[in-house]
C-alpha cells in the first residue's frame, strides 16, 4: 500500500433527529445517542489510523439543516491542544474532542420547531459531496482520491426530498463516490436506491448495541478491499414507480405519452397535461346490429 | 437398368470394352456402355467419379480411351468403327473434356465448403465431432440442415461484391512485341479481351456475329488490331473492314450527345462570353441609357448578344439553382424552425413525489416532542466519549456471527456461480453436451410439420434413438462424475 499515493476520504453523515433519539432513549436506554456517537468515534479513529493520508469529515443532520461536526469551524490552528493523559495519537484525541464539543453545542442550540419526525438527508449528502470535491481539488498530481459517504439513518424518510435526493445520488455516481447506508430503524427505499446506483453497501442493523462491530466489520474497508471480503449481499431494491393519482407502487400501469405521468387506471384525459386520448370503440356493438338486421 | 429418362448426349457404336462389342452412351451425368444387343449397361460411371481420361497416342493402331476413376480403377474403351473410329474417339474425348470439369468442381466445391465451415466455426466442429463421429446423427442429415442455413447467407454476401472496373491504360498496356520479321505480336489474355468488350460494345457485337462462323478468334483479333478503327484514323475509307461500321456507330453516338447540349449552365462553354458593363446593365433592364458602343461592335455582338440575352434570361434561375446547390449542404443547415407546442402541465408537483408511498406518520403529540427533545438535550449536555466501553463482548460476538457466512445477514448471498464450483474440464464437457443436445432438438423441431414419410420415420425411429444415445451418454458422464466425487 503506497500511503502517499492514495487518499481515502470518509464522510459520515449522522442523522441526529432529536425527537427520534429522545424516543429511542425512552425505548431502549442501553442504546442512546451517546452510544451511537461513541461507536462512530471508534470508526472515525480506526479510519484515520489506517493510513496517514486518510481524511475524515462528519456531518450532523438536523431536520433540514446540516452541520459539520468535524472539521469544525471553531478550531483555529494554534489553539492549545490539551495533551491527553492516556498518550493517544494526537490527531485522534483532537478529533474526538472537537467532535464531542460540536455535538454538545449543536444539541444545546436546537429548538422545538414543528413536529419533524423525519429526516431530510439530501441536504447533508449534498454538503458531503461538496466537501469531498473540496478535498479532491487539493490533491497533488499523481494521487488517487477515493471517497465514500456513510449515512447513518435513524428516523424515517421524508417525502419531500425525492428529487433532490435523486440528483445527489446521480451526482455521486458521476464522481465515483460510494454511498453506504447503515440503517438503525426503518428501511429506507431512497437509501437502498442510492447504494444500488453508486455501488455502496446497504445494511439494516438487527442489534443496535453492536453498532460499533457492524461499522468496523462492514463499513471500514474501502471499495477495493471489499471485493476481497465476504460481506452481506446486496439487498433487492424495489424500483417500482408510484402512480400519480394514489401514490401506490405499481408494476404495470398507464403512461401518458405527452407528459409521461404514470397512472394505475386508464382515464380518457390525462390529469396532468389535460390531453385527451381517444378511447377504442367496442367492436361488438356493430356486429350485433348487423345480426339484428338480417334476422328482420 | 438403363434409365431412359436421362438425356443422351452422344452415342458411339462399335466400341469394344474387354473384348466385347457394344455401344457407348454419354449422358447428362454419367457415361455408360452396354454390350451389343443387350438393353442393360454393364459399365456405368458418374462423371463425378471420374478422375481423368487418357487417350492412346495418335500413331497407334488401336484407338482407345481410358477412364481413370478416383478409386484407382480404370476402364478402357476400344473404338473399332473402322473409318470413323478416330473421329468418334475425339468427339468422345472433347465431350468428356467439357463435362468432367463441371462435375469435378461440384463435388470439390461441396467438400471445400464443408471443410471451410468446419474450420471457421470451432463450435460447429465440436458439434460435428460429438454428433456425427459418435454416430448419433448421420453426416447427411447434419449437413442437410446446415447447408440450407448457409446458402441463404452466402448468396446475400456474394451479391454485394462490386464489379472491378477497367484500368484507363489498358489499351496502352497491350504493347506489341516485334516479332523480328516486320510483324507485331500482341498478347491477349481473357482479361484484356473482356476490357476491350466493355469499352467497345460494338466490337463485342461483331465478335458475336463473326466468330466462330466466319472468322476464327485469331483472325478476328488480327483484323481488329490492323483496322484503322483501332489506330484511331477514323477516316472511313470505305474499306471492306468489319470495323468501319463500328466507327460509324461511334460517330453517330457522339453527334447525338452533342445535339442534346449541356444542361448545367455553369459548364456550358457556349455561354461563356465576355460582356461589357453596359451590356450587362441592358440585360438586366436597369436604366435607359442607350449604349455607347460603336455600331459595328453592336452589330457584331447583336446576334450573339441577343442569344446570350435570351439564353441568360432562361439560364439565370438555373444558374442560381446550380450555384446554391454547390454552396449549401442540406445536412449542415440548422433545424428549420419546427413548430413546437409547449407542454401544459397543470399539476407539476406530482413529478417531485418519488416512489415513496404516502405513509401515515407516527402520530406524536407535542408533549412527546417536547419530552424527547429535553431528554436528548439533557443527555448531550453531559456527553463525554467513553470509547473503551462502547459495547459488550457478547454483543460484538453475536454481531460477528450474524455477519459470518451462513449468518443472519448473509442469507441469499454468496451464491457461487457454477464456474467457481466446477473444474474447467467438466465445464467444457458440459458445454459440448449442451450444444449437442441443442442441435438434436433443432433437428427434432425441424421435422415438424411431418410431411414426408422420411420425416415420420426420422421422428419415430431415428431421432428417438439419437435422443436415447444422447441421454445414455449423459448418464455415463453423470456416473463418472459421481464416482469422481466419491
Amino acid at each position: 500500500m503506497f500511503a502517499d499515493d492514495e487518499i481515502n476520504i470518509l464522510v459520515i453523515v449522522l442523522d441526529v433527529n432529536p425527537i427520534w433519539w429522545g424516543q429511542q432513549a425512552q425505548r431502549e436506554p442501553q442504546f442512546t445517542l451517546s452510544t451511537c456517537l461513541d461507536s462512530l468515534m471508534v470508526l472515525a479513529n480506526a479510519h484515520l489510523v489506517m493510513s496517514r493520508t486518510n481524511k475524515l469529515a462528519v456531518i450532523a443532520n438536523l431536520y433540514q439543516k446540516s452541520h459539520f461536526l468535524y472539521p469544525s469551524k471553531q478550531w483555529k490552528s494554534g489553539d492549545e491542544i490539551s495533551t491527553s493523559s492516556d498518550g493517544k495519537y494526537e490527531l485522534l484525541s483532537v478529533t474526538n474532542d472537537l467532535f464531542a464539543e460540536e455535538i454538545r453545542n449543536l444539541m444545546d442550540r436546537t429548538e422545538v420547531s414543528g413536529s419533524h419526525t423525519d429526516s431530510l438527508l439530501a441536504v447533508s449528502i449534498a454538503k458531503a459531496l461538496c466537501c469531498i470535491l473540496n478535498l479532491w481539488f487539493m490533491q497533488i498530481a499523481g494521487q488517487d482520491v477515493k471517497s465514500r459517504i456513510l449515512v447513518i439513518k435513524a428516523a424515517e424518510d421524508s417525502t419531500l426530498q425525492y428529487m433532490n435526493f435523486m440528483n445527489v445520488i446521480f451526482a455521486a455516481q458521476k464522481k465515483n463516490i460510494l454511498i453506504d447506508a447503515c440503517v438503525l430503524d426503518a428501511d429506507s427505499g431512497l437509501l437502498q436506491q442510492a447504494c444500488d446506483i453508486t455501488g455502496g453497501l446497504y445494511l439494516k442493523i438487527p442489534q443496535k448495541i453492536a453498532l460499533a462491530q457492524y461499522l468496523l466489520w462492514v463499513f471500514l474497508p474501502d471499495a477495493e478491499q471489499r471485493s476481497q471480503l465476504l460481506l452481506p449481499p446486496p439487498v433487492h431494491v424495489d424500483y417500482r414507480a408510484a402512480c400519480f393519482c394514489h401514490r401506490n407502487l405499481i408494476e404495470i400501469g398507464y403512461v401518458c405519452s405527452v407528459c409521461l405521468s404514470i397512472f394505475c387506471n386508464f382515464s380518457p384525459i390525462c390529469t396532468t397535461c389535460e390531453t385527451a386520448f381517444k378511447m377504442p370503440l367496442p367492436q361488438m356493438a356493430k356486429t350485433k346490429k348487423k345480426k339484428v338486421k338480417t334476422a328482420n | 437398368m438403363a434409365s431412359l429418362s436421362e438425356e443422351v448426349l452422344l452415342v458411339v457404336k462399335r466400341v469394344r470394352q474387354r473384348k466385347q462389342d457394344g455401344t457407348l452412351y454419354l449422358m447428362a451425368e454419367r457415361i455408360a456402355w452396354g454390350p451389343e444387343g443387350k438393353d442393360r449397361f454393364t459399365v456405368s460411371h458418374l462423371y463425378a467419379d471420374i478422375r481423368c481420361q487418357k487417350i492412346s497416342p495418335d500413331g497407334k493402331a488401336k484407338i482407345q480411351l481410358q477412364l481413370i476413376l478416383h478409386t484407382g480403377e480404370s476402364t478402357t474403351f476400344h473404338f473399332s468403327n473402322g473409318s470413323t473410329a478416330l473421329k468418334d474417339r475425339d468427339a468422345t474425348k472433347e465431350l468428356l473434356q467439357q463435362l468432367l470439369p463441371k462435375f469435378k468442381k461440384k463435388a470439390n466445391k461441396e467438400l471445400e465448403e464443408k471443410n471451410r465451415m468446419l474450420q471457421e466455426d470451432p463450435v460447429l466442429f465440436q458439434l460435428y465431432k460429438d454428433l456425427v463421429v459418435s454416430q448419433v446423427i448421420s453426416a447427411e442429415e447434419f449437413w442437410a440442415n446446415r447447408l440450407s442455413l448457409n446458402t441463404v447467407e452466402h448468396s446475400l454476401s456474394n451479391n454485394s461484391k462490386q464489379e472491378v472496373g477497367i484500368s484507363a491504360a489498358f489499351l496502352a498496356d497491350i504493347r506489341p512485341q516485334t516479332d523480328g520479321c516486320n510483324g507485331l505480336r500482341y498478347n491477349l489474355t481473357s482479361d484484356i479481351i473482356e476490357s476491350i468488350f466493355r469499352t467497345y460494345p460494338t466490337v463485342k457485337q461483331k465478335y458475336a456475329e463473326n466468330v466462330p462462323h466466319n472468322l476464327t478468334e485469331k483472325e478476328f483479333w488480327t483484323r481488329f488490331f490492323q483496322s484503322h478503327y483501332f489506330h484511331r484514323d477514323r477516316i472511313s475509307t470505305g474499306q471492306q473492314d468489319i470495323f468501319s461500321e463500328c466507327a460509324k456507330q461511334d460517330e453517330k453516338g457522339l453527334k447525338s450527345m452533342v445535339t442534346q447540349g449541356v444542361k448545367n449552365p455553369m459548364v456550358d462553354l457556349l455561354l461563356l462570353e465576355d460582356k461589357t458593363l453596359d451590356e450587362v446593365r441592358d440585360c438586366h433592364g436597369a436604366g435607359g441609357r442607350p449604349t455607347d458602343a460603336p455600331s459595328d461592335q453592336a452589330s457584331e455582338t447583336s446576334s450573339t448578344d441577343g442569344n446570350s440575352r435570351d439564353s441568360d434570361f432562361f439560364q439565370l434561375p438555373l444558374k442560381k439553382v446550380k450555384l446554391q446547390e454547390s454552396i449549401e449542404y442540406d445536412d449542415l443547415q440548422g433545424d428549420s424552425g419546427r413548430k413546437t407546442i409547449a407542454l401544459n402541465l397543470k399539476k407539476s408537483d406530482r413529478y417531485s413525489h418519488g416512489p415513496i408511498p404516502l405513509q401515515s406518520q407516527h402520530y406524536t403529540t407535542s408533549q412527546d416532542i417536547i419530552n424527547s427533545i429535553s431528554i436528548i438535550q439533557h443527555e448531550m449536555r453531559n456527553y463525554k466519549p467513553r470509547l473503551t466501553q462502547v459495547m459488550s463482548s457478547n454483543a460484538a460476538s453475536s454481531a460477528i456471527t450474524a455477519l459470518s457466512p451462513g449468518g443472519l445477514l448473509m442469507q441469499g448471498g454468496g451464491q457461487q456461480t457454477i464456474n467457481q464450483l466446477v473444474p474447467t474440464d467438466v465445464q467444457i464437457e458440459l458445454k459440448h453436451l449442451y450444444t449437442a443436445a441443442g442441435e438434436l432438438l433443432r433437428h427434432f423441431w425441424s421435422c415438424f410439420p411431418v410431411n414426408t414419410p422420411f420425416l415420420e420415420d426420422k421422428l419415430m425411429g431415428h431421432l428417438e434413438e439419437m435422443l436415447q444415445a444422447a441421454y445414455s451418454k449423459f448418464q455415463v458422464w453423470q456416473t463418472r462424475r459421481m464416482m469422481r466425487k466419491t
